[in-house]
């Protein structure tokens, strides 16, 4: 009987285990991995995959990797050639898992193309990994990279003087895509086309390619030596810039293009004079993934996108970028509070004057000063498609006017693919760079973002940071709480479906299990904690019983400032419970717990996001090493009431940590059995009543709609349209979306009332 | 019925377990007197050389007096063990105290021993007639490779199909008679019916070789009398071996016919490597058979651990053994095989076949961390926390139900009889379940007849 509730808890699987499937010379869409395939997966997984007749090399001890005919490549991490085996995989494969001793990555046609987008050539890639190999490469393997890369790195899309060119050292290929429709309409012929339309400009670049892979390996430079290429070259129409793009992508003529920008020798923009401070030292994988970026030639940038952990630290990686590339810098944020937190990156990191940089939001019109400056604005001021108010309209004329050195892009993984490609449309920008904690979407857009921002250029080890003590060493816990009978019963009712979030976030024993715990670290270790409720229900009845101060959605600005200042500084204040709204972008580094009592079904980032909430590393490295081992210094707890729907999602959700390596433990008896009426509903009356007031108060106020599995924080639009009381109970407002609410087409039923966030919104301004 | 209870002890214990008579005549060969002896915990070694010149029996409470006060266990186990062997034989005297004094037997034997040495049946052949011998490598590789054949064949009906021809072949060079006794006890056979592993069977995979050749041995003596062999000739036969020295050449015509008869047996097991030379043939006693009495469940003599568990769940093993691929996928979903890596993932359902077959989580734990690779073996757990305790959550899940036969009663005439036969079940101590209003109830099984009779007596 007692199992009756549980929906099928999924087991912890493994997130592509069976991307083996995938026939590696068909392109499959690799990389990204929809959650269904958790189901899909099941028994025909059984089938074995035997590469046993791969011929070991005699001295395969001393190297430290396999690599099997579908793609998949296993690493050692003990091997004393890790790291160089490291930094080349993650420039040529997706990492599926990357835990203490063994790594998993896949070779993808995508990973292949961001690759040969820094540089590295379809030779280089087969010998390296040839050397690295404990076995003879499978025949598979070295075909697949030769089908993958044998057309990539060959077109280049060149801005110059605002204007876009396609250039190729190798005319035949230019000639095969002017033969694409679409490309040859998207064509400017020059106006003197004195040899016919056949003619490209001839002019000679400084080229790239790769050193020789014998030094691969002794030094583990991906470097790349210069040498002079001749390079052919048209011209296409800006607006059509996308198009192009899309048709050369590897579904379609198979001719990714890389983009590159040439910033030492443009004379044409205006530099922008700021450095980074002296203090300013970027880290050994900030400096990595910057050397990714610009290659070893210098005045060279490429396009893509980085992936490091929150609290990594990854605007400094941004300021750094703009400080190299000396051109106009125009940043986008997700909200206005990120806003500021990036103009004040900008000082904090850099030389620049208060007259370099304006920030650009609803509420802060700062006007551009001089011809070369930094902008921080949101993606929705950008990309709002509806009136805006005259100040607005002049600021994105001057954006849309500028040639931009640097577009710098934040949380990339949040905005949805056709708002990039408004911004893009919108700026002229030489180079994007595109910065993420988290390069998982439930949905496929990250196939979008490789060719709206440009190839992953790199992507930092979890685990590697925290050895490091650059981020902090985090304990997860999952921590069961059994359902109260009565709270079970009402569960399983069929009239209760509305209210089945409810009945399990609001189980008496999962809130004595918070109680506990808050406790705990606020008596016991004085810690800060942050309590997540995405059902605001939930968050209100916790945070009231247990007279805390929160933050949801419509909370005031100075609430939120007063509360969160309380917070860093107040010796009382040590808990505060958030609504979805902390998800992203508060900064609150104080804070060194979390605990989660509900949450957005089954969103793996949702989880890295908020576990990326206490990332910061506390302290210096040798404080916190100070008992030999680095203790955990903070926490991480999941209450789950067990046989509900939540032990479903809860495995779900923690794939994607648990892949980076970290690892959930399961606790199962808090709070402590001993633990009396010194916690809050210990009496059966009182959980009856608790009971009864979750069934009394209406499906409106408790009856989360069950959402999809997943929605991006931008794509919930979706489900706020079809449920009204949604958006008001989640918590949901503001942030990413709010500033999309006065699109009256979007959402015929939201809310009238002006929903606040961190700063103040006026609806009339735009 | 009771099971054959699997206990991975040693061969000292078994001869512990014998018979006094039969302890008594194995006595009488110097050379089990002497792996006794040496098989001895180190107090209780002191104790029987202690009193090896002495005739006359000291009391308990002198020896007592012998040890420190914070000793005492130590010295109570020590005196366990000789007692069970029957090398200290137990004297009550006079006033009623009890005394020890060595066997005499056995204290004949070894003062000869000490006195005049001891020397085997049998020497090494000289190596020029000899002329090849395998080197101490071959000879391990092939222990290994004789075991792997010897436990496949245990498993024959479950691993046959999975295991190449070739070992198929090497299969069949077992005698039908060791098979048979090898299966007994793992496979279920039922008529008709592909053999099945038993709950026994797959423990026996998770155990280490040690624990797995112990058990074959055990099993191989306790039937010997089936086979026309007297118990005592083959524990004799089986000590006096582990005297020989590893690699070196023994003569087979210095057996007698009941021991050529049993070391081709044992050859099948991997104890000793049988050649031919041209006119004579020899056998070669291998570590197996020299560790016999000493260290069968010493884990010192254990192989090295290839297996990895990651956070994930993710396991990787370092093996080129089929064998240990199919123990491997008795718990978990292999994925990938690679010439020297088995890559497979622990999952729900990969261990509810497990659970299902008979195997609990300590076995698993248990044979995850016995096996876990030097590269992790160090690291405490050197199998993740989160990844054992969720193979025993998983476990316990499966245990909060409880499956009790039971029967539904219902259209009771009247709410007299049914509150009348409600009463009657749970005095009984069979009421399961009640429900007043629809006037039903659940009863268990065993008392099914009893209900009809009451029943029956209510019309």
């Amino acid at each position: 009987m007692a199992g009756h509730g549980e929906r099928g808890r999924p087991s912890k699987k493994h997130k592509t285990s069976d991307h083996h499937r995938n026939n590696p010379v068909v392109v499959p869409d690799t990389d990204i991995q929809s959650d269904d395939d958790d189901n899909a997966r099941g028994d025909s997984a059984a089938k074995k995959w035997d590469f046993t007749k791969l011929e070991l090399k005699a001295d395969h001890a001393n190297r430290p990797l396999w690599a099997c005919a579908d793609g998949r490549i296993f690493l050692e991490t003990f091997s004393p050639l890790y790291k160089q085996a490291y930094d080349f995989l993650i420039a040529i494969a997706e990492p599926v898992c990357r835990p203490e001793s063994m790594h998993e990555y896949n070779l993808t046609p995508h990973s292949l193309y961001a690759a040969v987008s820094v540089g590295l050539e379809t030779e280089t890639i087969v010998a390296v990994l040839n050397k690295l190999s404990k076995t003879k490469l499978p025949k598979e393997m070295v075909d697949f990279i030769h089908a993958s890369t044998a057309n990539y790195g060959k077109v280049k899309l060149v801005l110059k003087k605002n204007r876009y060119f396609v250039e190729s050292p190798f005319p035949e290929v230019l000639r095969t895509l002017l033969r694409d429709e679409i490309i040859s309409q998207s064509r400017i012929v020059p106006p003197e086309g004195s040899q016919g339309g056949d003619a490209f400009t001839i002019s000679k670049t400084m080229g790239e390619i790769e050193g020789r892979h014998d030094e691969l390996l002794n030094e583990a430079d991906l470097a790349a030596v210069v040498e002079e290429k001749e390079t052919h070259s048209f011209e296409i129409d800006p607006s059509k810039v996308e198009n192009v793009k899309q048709r050369c992508l590897p579904n379609a003529l198979n001719f990714p293009m890389l983009e590159e920008y040439d910033f030492r020798n443009d004379t044409v923009n205006p530099d922008l004079n700021v450095e980074l401070k002296p203090q300013a030292q970027p880290r050994p994988y900030q400096e990595k993934s910057l050397s990714k970026m610009f290659g070893n030639v210098a005045g060279r940038a490429r396009s893509g996108i980085i992936v490091l952990p929150c609290g990594a630290g990854k605007s400094l990686v941004g300021v750094s970028a703009a400080c190299r590339i000396r051109k106009s810098c125009l940043c986008l944020a997700t909200n206005a509070v990120s806003v500021d937190q990036w103009a004040f990156q900008f000082k904090l990191w850099s030389t620049i004057r208060d007259d370099q940089i304006c920030r650009f939001t609803s509420d802060n019109k700062e006007r551009f000063r001089g011809n070369a400056s930094v902008v921080v604005t949101t993606y929705n001021m950008v990309a709002f498609g509806g009136k805006r108010s005259e100040e607005s309209e002049k600021i994105i004329e001057e954006i849309r006017n500028r040639e931009w050195g640097l577009l710098l892009m934040d949380e990339v993984h949040v905005v949805p693919a056709h708002m990039f490609r408004k911004v893009i449309s919108i700026t002229k920008s030489h180079c994007k760079l595109g910065l993420t904690a988290t390069l998982v979407r439930e949905d496929e857009r990250i196939t979008d973002l490789n060719f709206l921002i440009g190839p992953k250029l790199y992507e930092a080890n979890w685990l590697d940071l925290v050895k490091g003590g650059f981020i902090a060493n985090v304990q997860c816990a999952e921590v069961w709480c059994p359902m109260t009978k009565e709270f079970f019963a009402e569960y399983l009712k069929k009239e209760n479906s509305k209210k089945k979030q409810a009945l399990y976030v609001m189980n008496p024993n999962k809130f004595r299990a918070c109680e506990f715990l808050i406790k705990f670290h606020e008596q016991q270790r004085g810690d800060k904690i942050i309590v997540f409720a995405d059902n605001l229900f939930a968050l209100t009845a916790y945070a009231l019983k247990l007279n805390k101060p929160m933050i949801y959605g419509s909370t005031s600005h100075q609430e939120r400032t007063r509360i969160l200042h309380q917070f860093k500084h107040s010796p009382n204040v040590n808990t505060v419970f958030l609504s979805k709204v902390g998800d992203n972008s508060i900064d609150i580094p104080e804070a060194n717990v979390i605990i989660q009592i509900s949450s957005h079904a089954g969103s793996r980032r949702q989880e890295a996001q908020r576990l990326g909430r206490i990332l910061r590393a506390k302290g210096k490295l040798q404080d916190r090493m100070a008992g030999g081992k680095e203790e955990y210094n903070a926490f991480f707890y999941s209450l789950v009431s067990t046989d509900t729907q939540e032990m479903y999602y809860s495995t779900k959700r923690q794939q994607f940590l648990i892949d980076q390596g970290y690892s959930f433990k399961v606790i199962t008896s808090l709070p402590p059995s001993d633990s009396g009426p010194e916690l809050n509903y210990h009496s059966q009356e009182e959980q009856l009543g608790l009971l009864n007031q979750v069934l009394t108060a209406g499906d409106e106020a408790v009856g989360l709609e069950q959402l999809e599995v997943d929605v991006d924080d931008i794509a919930l639009l979706k489900a706020r349209r079809s449920v009204g009381s949604m958006s008001a109970m989640s918590g949901a407002n503001g942030m990413v979306y709010m500033e999309y609410k006065y699109d009256p087409s979007l959402s015929p039923n939201l809310p009238t009332t002006p929903i606040h966030t961190f700063t103040p919104f006026k609806p009339n301004i735009l | 019925m009771p099971q054959v209870r699997i206990l991975a002890k040693n061969f000292m214990d078994m001869v512990a377990a014998l018979p006094a008579t039969k302890l008594d005549k194995l006595y009488e060969n110097p050379f089990i007197c002497e792996a006794v002896l040496r098989s001895l915990p180190p107090l209780a070694k002191k104790y029987a050389l202690q009193l090896l010149f002495i005739d006359s029996p000291i009391s308990a409470k002198t020896m007592e007096g012998w040890v420190l006060a914070d000793g005492i266990s130590k010295h109570r186990v020590a005196i366990d063990r000789l007692l069970q062997l029957r090398v200290f034989l137990e004297e009550i005297d006079r006033k009623k105290e009890s005394t020890y004094k060595l066997n005499p037997k056995f204290q004949g034997n070894i003062q000869k021993y000490l006195v005049y040495g001891g020397s085997l049946p049998r020497q090494p052949m000289p190596s020029n007639v000899t002329v090849r011998l395998p080197t101490l490598e071959d000879l391990e590789t092939y222990v290994l490779e004789q075991w792997e054949v010897a436990t496949a064949a245990i498993n024959q009906g479950f691993l046959l199909q999975l295991i190449s021809s070739s070992q198929v072949e090497k299969l069949t060079s077992f005698s039908a008679s060791m098979m048979k006794f090898f299966q007994r006890g793992l496979l279920s056979a039922r008529e008709n019916e592909a053999p099945k592993l038993t709950e026994n069977g797959f423990q026996f995979l998770l155990m280490d070789t040690n624990a797995q050749l112990w058990y074959i041995i055990r099993e191989y003596i306790s039937t010997a009398e089936d086979r026309g062999v007297e118990q005592m000739d083959l524990i004799s036969f089986l000590l006096e071996l582990s005297f020989h020295t590893t690699g070196e050449a023994y003569n087979l015509n210095t057996l007698t016919d009941i021991q050529r008869s049993v070391i081709k047996d044992l050859a099948n097991l991997g104890l000793v490597k049988l050649q031919q030379g041209r006119k004579e043939s020899w056998f070669i006693p291998t570590k197996l058979a020299t560790n016999l009495s000493v260290s069968l469940s010493d884990s010192s003599a254990r192989k090295q651990g290839f297996v990895v568990v990651e956070t994930n769940f993710r396991m990787y093993s370092y093996s080129t053994s089929k064998l240990h691929c199919e123990i491997l996928r008795l718990f978990s979903r292999i994925e990938y095989q690679l010439p020297n890596l088995i890559v497979g993932a622990i999952t729900k359902e990969s261990l509810y076949s497990a659970f299902e077959n008979g195997i609990n989580s300590d076995q698993i734990i248990s044979f995850l961390q016995e096996n876990a690779h030097p590269r992790v073996a160090e690291r405490i757990p050197a199998v993740p926390e989160n990844v054992t305790d969720q193979i025993r959550l998983w476990e316990n899940d499966r245990n909060r139900v409880e499956m009790t036969l039971a029967h539904v009663y219902e259209d009771f005439p009247s709410k007299e009889v049914f509150e009348a036969t409600c009463d009657f079940a749970r005095d009984m101590g069979g009421l399961l379940w009640e429900d007043t209003d629809k006037k039903r109830l659940v009863v268990r099984g065993e008392y099914h007849q009893d209900m009809k009779d009451f029943l029956r007596r209510q019309k």
